[in-house]
């Protein structure tokens, strides 16, 4: 035991002479530091006290002149000295300043600075005196008069120093900051038998706790505040104004629609697709997982051109006058095509896990059809209807981009805290607007995973049954079939709309065919396009390789506070884009980071974004692979980024590379976050198509779009060429 | 191939885990304390649970010792990290590397010792042909049998001349003829590289044929070290001769000790050879006899009498289960041509030679 106890005194050591050099630095700067703002004091005194005025009446105006305009000092000036035969005349501009004399006036300081002044000379105390409850360094100088020259009197500056001051305060900041670095990687070096992976794990924990932690913390901590000052103000006005609790209502009643919509839709597919027999099963499948990567504002234009104030549909077809498709339902109609695949995938992963031979040992007990579903089917799934239910719920509740475009008069919180921060500047609302909107989605995020997840009924019996009774009638699995076209001959509709779009005139009045939108599209959007694919880009590797990173670390790896920085990693996936857009502007656009309107930080929003799906991704693989392989590999000598780079990446490389897409795609498509964070240097392809569908320019938005569409659809085309070739692999870790 | 082996040295090694639920103390091992010496094999044998594969981790440097020192040679490698250690482990699941070919895998600690890819492909396949894969080289692993997984995983160990070879049960993903036939390779090719090994396992006929000495641990203890001779003939306890082999206890009393040890066995007397240092005149006491140690003789002349339910015939040996008032027992008859035999359901009387049995105390 005598060993770490050694290096403990060792540690302790050199963080404490660490600490001293700091301290010894800090002084030093800070010494300096002052100096100058003190010479910088005497020259402004200097400079104004050259030129007083002979007159007792023109002063006043002489003191405002001189200390009005920078505000940097209020000036109190004294006329004539005490030993003088008219005595001191006082000549304060404001009462304050009067009061302050009066309080002051009789201080030591205050004799030794009119001596001084006497003597022609500059006296600066000390002490700092209390103006108005702020603290003042004061500074008294001789006043010359401008005709003569001759002293005059004595002039009181009262400087203000809060520049110094805050300087003062981040110096000490980085200080310390620098100090628990320095403690922190000699702690890991000294400590650790695996330094590496304890400076990754630093790494990691200083990652999430400044773009995680710190940006949240900000946006709450900036509803709490009113004119600097703790308040509940912010609160008190969102929980009581008629229009952010009509928002969030809006946003609960269409969270509710969409969820129980898409519920039935996925379920429908599901089902038949699992529990039936029908052909075209991998088509339906493909069809009812597609629109999950459709980009945003696709659909929502599509639903405009085809039913909108001048759509194909309502106007040429129909010819509605009165019928608007801005609203919830509206809304309701885009979200679900949007996001039915979210509850279809639940569902089919939950219903082909039920063993069905349950199924058939319901009919061999002599049960109906219906009543084996009533009894067996259904009560089987409700755990999963319920998960899809939550899944959908939260996913409309942060969806922002169809809302933008498509709500109308209707509100929705997502849209109304964007609506404060770009219309209002009111930043601390939107954050409590957004933060609002995280209570429901954080709650049925929790019940999703504690709750919904331990009732489940699935039980994995290794091998599934292979043959399945038919549990629907021929002809109610028609009726089933004739739903599920109708519904993939509506998407199909929608998306061809877009394509459409792009090569008609202009839609809604002239239908003629052209290419003029294709031309004009990519003159404006063409930077644009390059911006966004050079963002996206460079944020894939990263948060790709630091995902599998990380799942490694969490995987495998023991290290206090584990649970802290898995929590922290996995944050950003529950939390609203516009939540973490607005965090973001209110963190980084002040010091110590100042990252506002640079490209990193967008491409820091997509990486902490996108870490989430792509570390669970590699948690799943890795919980496949046998942790012998990687002892064996270290136990051969290999340390720990040589077990990573030759063992870890190439067997978890699906998941590697899937999350490489998934970051891709979802950079490329990202809307709600990214909206707060572009700037005229650095912009966003969504966003674009955003302005021109607001403009009506939807030829251009539909160019824009489809755009999109194939680059999402080329990325997914790529991912299966690579995946697929490795087959193989995931065949031979099964050993 | 020059011989670098060194020796192992566990001093006073504890681990202590946290149970993660309740947060409680598990003492997973106790006072290790012993030396394997430069080219022995050494068996860490115990019922699962007691401890073995932890200490086995503490040499590889998968765990990290809660007290104590291990050393190899004379060097402490307590809180070295295991790729900088000179050990090389064999695992229970293999873990080779799936996404390598049989030749990668081999060649895999090589290439990180930087050797030139010439002298990697000749030793690489120097090793193969030593455990008999030479022709399967460019085979993945998943088209191995077990078996040849098992030396796939064997050859990556040896290839890297280990100071110390480190076996987790290696054998027991095997069926039970493949295990016999891999458990002499594996002694051969020891023996031959004179490495110092050591093999944890829970199979008492593996320990008992493959190692110079024995280590029995039980509940996170180390309850006895000796030779397999020892460990059966002379076990410290009752626990270690039930866990070596069949063995039946008869109650006794001590009536004296001096060198021997007279104990009373349902009122006759027997004089034992061997017997536990704690006992003494007066204390109760088991007489531990082997199948072998014990004798069947018509009813009446013997200890105890029963009847033999079964025979089971073995060619060489008889086994013999005689149900008595204290259970049933097994005997083993050597030689059955030339002895008398007694038919099932006959009544017999079991007696036992004193030479081959051990007076142990009871266990508490």
């Amino acid at each position: 035991m005598t060993i770490p106890s050694r290096k403990f005194l060792s540690l302790a050591l050199s963080v404490l002479l660490f600490a001293a050099l700091l301290f010894w630095m800090y002084n030093a700067l800070a010494g300096s530091f002052g100096a100058i703002a003190e010479n910088h004091y005497k020259k402004a005194a200097e400079a104004a006290m050259g030129s007083v005025p002979s007159k007792d009446e023109a002063i006043g105006g002489w003191i405002r002149r001189i200390s009005g305009p920078s505000r940097e000092f209020d000036l109190l000036f004294l006329k004539g000295f005490p030993e003088d035969e008219g005595g001191m005349k006082v000549f304060a501009p404001t009462p304050g300043l009067g009061d302050f004399f009066a309080h002051h006036g009789k201080d030591p300081d205050f004799a030794r600075g009119i001596e001084s002044a006497m003597y022609d000379e500059i006296y600066q105390p000390e002490q700092r005196f209390l103006l108005g409850g702020e603290e003042r360094r004061v500074l008294f100088a001789p006043a010359h008069d401008g005709e003569t020259g001759d002293v005059t009197g004595t002039a009181v500056f009262l400087f203000s120093p809060g520049g110094f001051d805050r300087f003062l305060f981040l110096l000490r900041g980085l200080f310390l900051l620098a100090l628990v670095l320095f403690a922190a990687v000699f702690a890991v070096a000294g400590y650790s038998r695996d330094p590496i992976t304890g400076y990754v794990i630093l790494g990691l924990f200083t990652l999430v706790g400044v773009f995680v932690a710190y940006p949240l913390f900000e946006a709450v901590r900036l509803t709490f505040l009113q004119d600097g000052k703790f308040s509940l103000e912010t609160w008190k006005s969102i929980l009581t104004t008629r229009q952010y609790v009509t928002a969030l209502k809006g946003s609960i009643t269409l969270g509710a629609f969409t969820a129980t919509a898409s519920t039935m839709v996925g379920f429908l597919f599901a089902f038949v697709i699992s529990r039936t027999k029908v052909r075209g099963k991998k088509f339906f499948s493909a069809m009812a997982t597609l629109p999950i990567i459709s980009p945003p504002f696709s659909l929502t234009l599509s639903i405009i051109l085809l039913f909108g104030n001048n759509g194909l549909i309502t106007k040429q077809i129909l010819g509605l006058e009165n019928f608007t498709i801005y609203g919830l339902g509206g809304l309701t109609l885009v979200q679900t095509m949007g996001m039915f695949p979210i509850a279809f995938l639940t569902m089919v992963g939950i219903l082909e896990a039920i063993d069905s031979t349950l199924e058939d040992a319901a009919l061999n007990l002599r049960a109906t059809r219906w009543e084996t579903f009533k009894t067996v089917t259904l009560p089987l799934s409700v755990p999963g209807l319920l998960s899809s239910w939550l899944l959908v719920f939260t996913n409309s509740l942060a969806d922002f981009a169809n809302p933008l475009i498509l709500s109308g008069s209707f509100r929705v919180l997502s849209v109304e805290s964007y609506m404060e921060v770009t219309g209002m500047n009111r930043l601390g609302h939107g954050a409590a607007l957004s933060l609002l909107l995280l209570l429901p989605t954080l709650s049925a995020f929790l019940a999703q995973r504690y709750w919904v997840s331990r009732k489940s009924y699935v039980t994995v019996t290794g091998k599934p049954s292979g043959r399945m009774t038919e549990l629907v009638s021929p002809g109610v699995k028609r009726i089933l079939v004739t739903l599920m076209v109708l519904i993939v001959l509506f998407l199909f509709s929608l998306y061809g709309t877009i394509i459409a779009g792009c090569f008609v005139k202009n839609w809604g009045i002239d239908y003629t065919f052209s290419l003029a939108n294709f031309r004009e599209a990519f003159e404006r959007g063409w930077r644009v396009l390059l911006d966004t694919l050079t963002l996206a880009g460079a944020a894939t590797p990263i948060a790709g390789i630091l995902a599998m990173i990380a799942a490694l670390v969490l995987a495998r790896k023991k290290f206090p506070c584990k649970r802290l920085l898995d929590m922290l990693i996995l944050t950003p996936f529950a939390l609203p884009g516009t939540l973490v857009g607005i965090s973001y502007i209110l963190a980084f656009n002040k010091a110590p980071l100042i990252l506002v309107g640079t490209a990193a930080i967008i491409v820091i929003n997509y990486v902490i974004r996108e870490l989430p799906v792509g570390v669970e991704g590699g948690l799943a693989s890795l919980k496949q692979i046998d942790p012998a392989i990687e002892e064996a590999a270290s136990d051969l000598g290999a340390d720990t980024p040589t077990v990573f780079r030759t063992i870890v990446l190439p067997l978890i490389r699906p998941a590697f590379i899937s999350s490489l897409s998934y970051t891709f795609v979802r950079s490329m498509t990202a809307v709600s976050a990214v909206i707060f964070l572009i700037s005229a240097k650095w912009y966003h392809l969504t966003v674009l198509i955003y302005n021109f569908s607001e403009n009506l320019r939807f030829g251009l938005a539909s160019v824009l779009a489809t755009t999109l569409i194939v680059i999402v659809l080329l990325t997914f085309g790529l991912l299966r060429l690579v995946v697929r070739k490795n087959e193989n692999l995931a065949k031979t870790m099964s050993i | 191939m020059e011989n670098i082996s060194k020796s192992v040295t566990l001093e006073n090694v504890w681990k202590v885990f946290q149970d993660p639920q309740s947060g409680k103390d598990i003492t997973a091992v106790e006072q290790a304390d012993f030396v394997i010496a430069p080219g022995e094999l050494v068996t860490l044998l115990g019922p699962s649970g007691c401890g073995k594969t932890t200490t086995l981790r503490m040499i590889a440097g998968f765990e990290l010792p809660t007290r104590g020192r291990v050393l190899i040679g004379s060097e402490d490698i307590t809180y070295l990290p295991p790729n900088r250690r000179d050990t090389a482990m064999v695992f229970q699941s293999y873990g080779l590397f799936p996404h390598m070919n049989v030749f990668d895998n081999v060649a895999y600690g090589l290439r990180l010792r930087k050797m030139p890819e010439k002298e990697i492909s000749e030793k690489v396949m120097r090793f193969l042909g030593m455990v008999g894969l030479d022709t399967l080289a460019k085979r993945p692993p998943s088209r191995l049998s077990g078996g040849q997984q098992q030396r796939v995983a064997l050859a990556r160990s040896l290839i890297v001349e280990p100071a110390v070879l480190l076996l987790d049960e290696p054998l027991s993903n095997l069926d039970a003829l493949l295990r016999e036939q891999m458990r002499v390779e594996i002694r051969r090719i020891q023996k031959s590289l004179g490495i110092t090994a050591a093999y944890v396992t829970h199979d008492r006929v593996e320990a008992m044929s493959l190692s110079d000495r024995i280590i029995v641990m039980n509940k996170g203890k180390i309850v006895q070290i000796g030779s397999p001779h020892q460990v059966y003939r002379d076990p410290a306890s009752a626990f270690v001769a039930g866990f070596i082999g069949k063995v039946a206890f008869l109650p006794a009393e001590v009536a004296g000790v001096d060198e021997h040890c007279t104990v009373r066995v349902r009122g006759r007397t027997f004089t034992l050879p061997r017997f536990s240092p704690d006992l003494k005149a007066g204390d109760s006491a088991l007489v531990m006899c082997r199948p072998e140690s014990l004798t069947l003789l018509p009813p009446g002349e013997g200890i105890l009498d029963g009847k033999v339910t079964t025979n089971v015939y073995l060619g060489h040996s008889i086994e013999s289960f005689v149900s008595t008032e204290m259970g049933e027992i097994l005997v083993q008859v050597d030689n059955p041509d030339a002895r008398q035999i007694f038919a099932e359901g006959e009544p017999v009387s079991v007696s036992f030679i004193p030479e081959l049995t051990k007076a142990l105390p009871p266990e508490e």
